[in-house]
């Protein structure tokens, strides 16, 4: 086996080799090329941009069913906690996208890893949030939808015992869906997406930002260094 | 400068340093179709920030830096890497011969290199590529002192590792 200064020494061989055994495909890095990536990012940018757009709109309908229902508290009261939800969606939706602006890649590795780390952190909490809450506020939404488009009460409709029982199934369903988060997330292989999904869903890809965030601070600490 | 005299200067750039991209993707990735994916997402970040870079620093430094940063992240993405834009068939770096760039010494650094985590192989690459404790500190973010005692402490555990091997 080579010590470190040793493989420097072969390192260098191998740099001079590889001046001349390796091409770089500049017709590749033409205008055309350069610019087709360029507007991927954009559309990619655009998208999310537009995603929050409609969060907004969102926000402002339940901010504006609230204004119209204030009287009635069965009304207003499930119209406020989903414009609660959606707010915080919204504000996470904002945090990603400033967060993944603000990153540029010209920086020092220490630094740029952090705020990448971070922002990994920030999207799974993200997706867990929305997951978890998302059984739940599928009562609220059925009692605001059908009074917000037809003007249908569903506390008549149903009855409170269904609007309660609904709600339950949803208080059921998140240690439901956890359990099996972490009992299928390994066996997804064929799907990426659904594979990242339930792994964000049991904590398997916090715990892995976290930890990374954690050898990050030990690999700049000079005293865990020594 | 205008665009087409900026591409001109940017290609030219990337091409006189297309080692540091072949050195970073063989670091990083173990399949060609990784290596060719991290090649794209170099070149993208590195287009994306070259409006910015200050020409009074070396570009090796900075294309160092932008490689390393984005090859870390790719390492650590959890999700599909279908992303990338040129089709299957183009090919961004083409290695004359392969096994002519990778005698089997070249493959046992590249493999010790692989082992390392993400932010040792960039320790690593960087010290092989000969840079200064200082210049290492820099693109790594962290200080000079700390750059030593990394390098010193890796020097001693590959000592030890050797005699190890050695005595069995």
């Amino acid at each position: 086996m080579l010590d470190l200064d040793e493989m420097k020494q072969r390192w260098a061989e191998h740099d001079r080799k590889l001046d001349q055994s390796i091409r770089l495909n500049r017709q590749l890095l033409s205008a055309v090329k350069l610019n087709k990536a360029r507007s991927a990012l954009q559309r990619l940018a655009a998208f999310q941009g537009l995603e929050a757009a409609i969060q907004l709109v969102v926000v402002v309908a339940l901010g504006s069913f609230i204004y119209d229902n204030i009287a009635m508290t069965r009304f207003a009261l499930p119209a406020a906690a989903l414009d609660v939800f959606a707010i915080a969606i919204l504000i996470a939706m904002i945090r990603q996208i400033a967060g993944a602006l603000r990153i540029d890649y010209d920086k020092p590795i220490a630094t740029i890893q952090k705020q990448l780390e971070g922002l990994r952190v920030l999207r799974i909490r993200y997706i867990q949030g929305i997951f978890l809450v998302a059984p739940l506020a599928w009562t609220p939404l059925q009692i605001v939808a059908l009074k917000g488009f037809w003007g249908v009460d569903a506390y008549r409709l149903f009855g409170i015992p269904y609007l309660v029982a609904n709600l339950l199934l949803g208080l059921a369903i998140i240690p439901l869906g956890i359990w099996l988060s972490k009992k299928f997330s390994d066996r997804m292989g064929r799907s990426p997406f659904f594979q990242r999904l339930m792994k964000d869903l049991a904590g398997y890809n916090l715990n892995a930002a976290t930890g990374f965030l954690a050898r990050l601070s030990e690999f700049e600490d000079e005293n865990l260094a020594k | 400068m205008t665009t087409p005299a900026l591409q001109e200067k940017f290609q030219t750039l990337v091409d006189e340093h297309k080692k540091i991209l072949y050195k970073v993707c063989n670091s990083y990735c173990r399949t060609r179709d990784d290596r060719e994916d991290l090649a794209q997402e170099i070149i993208i970040r590195l287009w994306r920030s070259f409006g910015s870079f200050d020409a009074r620093c070396q570009f090796s430094t900075w294309m160092y830096r932008i490689a390393l940063n984005v090859a870390i992240s790719f390492y650590r993405r959890e999700d599909t890497r279908t992303r990338h834009v040129l089709s299957d068939e183009e090919h961004l770096l083409n290695a004359v011969d392969e096994t002519a760039n990778q005698s089997e010494e070249i493959q046992v650094l590249y493999q010790f290199i692989g082992e390392l985590d993400p932010l040792h192989k960039a320790l690593v690459l960087l010290y092989l590529e000969g840079n200064s404790y200082l210049e290492i500190a820099e693109v790594l973010g962290i200080t000079e002192t700390n750059v030593a005692t990394k390098i010193n402490r890796l020097k001693q555990s590959m000592r030890q590792e050797f005699r190890g091997a050695a005595r069995a």
